[in-house]
């Protein structure tokens, strides 16, 4: 569903992703994991096609991103981790604005949203009534969620997705996205919090300084790197194995 | 969680809403309400806009009142001042609003992952633009039709402006977003920042010169439109084509005015074409380039230290000792410098209000080449006049898109926003006042060619401080704390008049007495009634508590 080859993105001088390349089946939850700045958000919006590739291919439910970027655009949903919405819309106007643009017509798009508010136990008084700049942030995360799931997309890429959500929320979250991969819905999940990532994701694909570190499955990679979870083996990869001593000693610091 | 339906509705292309109709109707409700809302409701929030939009208008239709002094003059004359000023009016709002409409860097991440062409995204902004431009132009222009019907033009003259003014809010909104794209093309898109304000700078300074030349110009041609050796570079003023349009199918349809209007809708079309069709994937590369988190560092490190260093050294040490007044100060050079929303709307807010004063000072100049007796008015109106630069530049810094950051001057232990206050105020003097003084200087030299005249702009320069304080009362002046689209009032054009009645009043009063020998002691009244104005706005302000959260 999702195949990456020799991806590359440069800014001046500086390689942010360099020859990333992995095939994603549909079916599929893939825990997309690095430290901050490793290339994962450039990754994920050069796929969603809000960057234009330096070099690379990559094909997305059988569109090149290249060649068929509207196509690929129709396929994909993308919650992207600033959660960013039109806040002085409201949350039924932003969401019926973005049904539009993928063709959905007024009233199948007004019936698919109140499917989306009963699952998030949202109130439509509040979807009609409120601008999102009042909302709470797990409000607002529920509707950036919702419109990229909105036009049933085959593939969906999560930045940070349970950022604001109270934990009732994620467990949902938790267990609607294991059932869309069951529905063959294609799933990169891209989070820190990474019991989550274990727990929820068949596959984990780790990448540093824009290059691929680590790709299987999650108990595998942990089992093969003795490293009893899946946290202590992305710090060993990821230089952060001393993080526990350095933060005795800088605690040290705020001694009176 | 509920339970959901399993089966979600089919997807009709065929019965689906247009992009294009989508998205414009986004840009206009966003453009209407603004991009951010903090508690607001729906009844409440396009309503507070609304107020403004209809203030603005009325301020337009009485600005523009001033056409009924053209009763009785030819189709040209009229036309070309009704032009001249929707064309000020009208580069103007589009050079100060054009970057917050088209490059909204929020927007990015909402947008651009979604099945929409660039060039449709484009199109609905450049309508949205156009058609608040169109209200603003219609606003202004209702006494000139009123003029034109009744008097020289007839029937056809309303028909024509419309469709004139028309093509001259799709040329101002062309130029905008082609200077936009020459910038990318031309330079690359690591420069698009920087780029990007100057061009908006120099667009609002074309509209606004050529709007104030070409009424002056046609005081010079006894308000009839002929060519000649003299006057043929009136064909250069963009004003000038579109008034060809009106005279040449209402007025007096001359060679001219037909040579004149088949330039407007020459130059028109071929910046739309280039615009729209031929660069238009220049705008696709600019939005991308507000997704590159990746940003060029190298230079930006060593400006910083260099800042760093001049603020520890006097006399900006002994100026900046409270250490929130220097934070503050760093915190507002920084943005002034670095920020392309600060830069996009302080620049281009403030560049064209100043072009007003070296008009008169050239026309002053012009009039003394003439041997006209001139009296040393527009020198120290000039200096008065300056006083819009902290008034404006203040009032424009209040507003940043990452508005809700500056809560942590809230949460910090601050009594009130006094501190702060003061070091954008400074920052503003130092970084936008001074560099215009030194330039307002080395013209009035250039011209008078006497150092002497330079004193004459003392009135104006010992009553900066009091224009620089009054933004802060009541402790409003807090730096980038205020969301961008209260930014969109009437305010900015209303709070001109004042400033020009004030400067008209000082440089009066400074012109009188300097030709009555009494300067001096007219400079040290002045300082006695400033440093007294002073200790009263800097008492009222250092007591000022935290204004309420909108």
């Amino acid at each position: 569903m999702i195949s990456v080859v020799q991806l590359t993105k440069v800014f001046g001088a500086q390689t942010a992703v360099d020859k990333l390349s992995f095939e994603i089946p549909a079916g599929q939850i893939v825990g997309f994991l690095g430290p901050n700045g490793a290339g994962k958000s450039t990754t994920l919006k050069m796929l969603t096609g809000m960057l234009e590739p330096t070099s690379g291919q990559a094909t997305i439910a059988g569109f090149d991103l290249q060649r068929d970027l509207l196509e690929v655009k129709r396929h994909v949903g993308f919650v992207p981790e600033s959660g960013a919405v039109f806040e002085s819309l409201t949350g039924l106007e932003y969401l019926e604005m973005v049904a539009a643009l993928y063709g959905i017509p007024k009233n199948a798009a007004r019936a698919r949203i109140k499917q989306f508010i009963a699952f998030f136990d949202l109130s439509f008084e509040t979807l009609t009534d409120k601008l999102l700049g009042a909302y709470s942030k797990g409000m607002r995360r529920k509707v950036v969620i919702t419109s990229a799931l909105l036009h049933n997309p085959p593939v969906v890429f999560f930045d940070e997705p349970l950022d604001g959500l109270d934990a009732n929320a994620a467990v949902g979250f938790k267990a609607l996205i294991q059932m869309l991969a069951r529905e063959g819905k294609t799933i990169v999940y891209s989070s820190h919090i990474l019991d989550v990532v274990e727990r929820v994701c068949h596959r984990v694909i780790i990448i540093d300084k824009g290059k691929l570190l680590l790709d299987g499955k999650p108990d595998e990679l942990v089992a093969t790197h003795n490293s009893g979870t899946l946290e202590k083996l992305f710090t060993q990869l990821t230089g952060g194995a001393e993080l526990e001593q350095r933060a005795e000693d800088f605690a040290k610091t705020f001694r009176p | 969680m509920s339970e959901t339906a399993a089966t979600p509705p089919p997807i009709l292309p065929e019965a689906a809403p247009l992009p294009e109709k989508v998205l414009r109707r986004l840009f206009l409700t966003l453009f209407l309400r603004g991009r951010s809302a903090r508690q607001l409701k729906r009844a409440t929030a396009p309503n507070s806009i609304g107020k403004k939009l209809a203030l603005t208008l009325v301020f337009y239709a009485l600005v523009g009142a001033t056409a009924l002094s053209f009763w009785h003059q030819p189709v040209f004359a009229l036309a070309a001042y009704v032009h001249a000023m929707t064309f000020v009016f009208l580069g103007m709002f589009v050079a100060s609003s054009a970057g917050e409409v088209l490059f909204n860097k929020e927007e990015a991440d909402i947008l651009l992952h979604r099945p929409i062409r660039p060039q449709t995204m484009l199109w609905a902004k450049i309508r949205v633009l156009v058609e608040v431009s169109l209200w603003l132009a219609f606003a202004f222009n209702l006494a000139g039709l009123y003029v034109g019907f009744n008097s020289a033009g007839g029937w056809r003259f309303p028909i024509i402006h419309i469709f004139s003014t028309t093509l001259e809010a799709l040329f101002c909104t062309g130029s905008i977003v082609l200077a936009y794209q020459l910038c990318l093309r031309w330079f690359g898109r690591e420069r698009l920042d920087g780029l990007m304000t100057m061009a908006q700078v120099f667009i609002a300074i074309a509209a606004v010169l050529s709007g104030q030349i070409l009424p002056r110009l046609l005081v010079h041609m006894n308000h009839v439109l002929g060519i000649n050796e003299a006057s043929w570079w009136i064909a250069l003023l963009p004003p000038a084509w579109f008034a060809g349009v009106d005279d040449a199918f209402a007025g007096s349809s001359q060679m001219v005015s037909w040579l004149l209007a088949a330039i407007a809708v020459t130059t028109t079309s071929l910046v739309l074409w280039l615009a729209f069709g031929k660069l238009a994937h220049s705008y696709e590369i600019g939005l991308q380039t507000l997704n590159e988190t990746v940003a060029a560092r190298g230079q930006k490190s060593g400006r910083r230290r260099w800042l760093d260093q001049i603020v520890s050294l006097p006399p900006l040490s002994w100026w900046l000792r409270d250490p929130v007044s220097r934070a503050s100060f760093l915190l507002t050079i920084a943005y002034l410098l670095r920020d392309r929303d600060v830069k996009l709307r302080v620049y281009p807010g403030i560049a064209p209000m100043l072009i007003l004063p070296f008009v008169f000072l050239l026309q002053d100049h012009g009039h003394q080449a003439t041997a006209t007796a001139a009296p040393n008015f527009f020198v120290p109106f000039t200096g008065a006049y300056l006083g819009l630069v902290p008034l404006l530049g203040l009032r424009l810094l209040q507003y940043s898109q990452q508005w809700q950051a500056a809560d942590v001057f809230r949460v910090a232990p601050l009594a009130g926003p006094a501190a702060l206050c003061h070091g954008a105020r400074r920052a503003v003097l130092c970084l936008l006042v001074l560099p215009i003084l030194l330039l307002v200087g080395l013209i009035v030299w250039l011209l008078k060619h006497d150092l002497n005249t330079l004193f004459l702009l003392l009135p104006g320069i010992i009553a900066l401080p009091i224009f620089a304080l009054v933004p802060n009362l009541r402790g409003r002046g807090v730096p980038l704390s205020v969301p961008t689209d209260s930014a969109k009032s009437a305010g900015r054009g209303l709070m001109m008049i004042p400033v020009m009645f004030i400067a008209f009043g000082i440089a009066g009063l400074a012109s009188f007495s300097w030709t009555h020998e009494w300067f001096w002691q007219f400079i040290a009244a002045e300082v006695l009634v400033v440093i007294i104005a002073y200790a009263i706005l800097r008492w009222m302000i250092d007591r000022a508590r935290w204004p309420a959260m909108g």
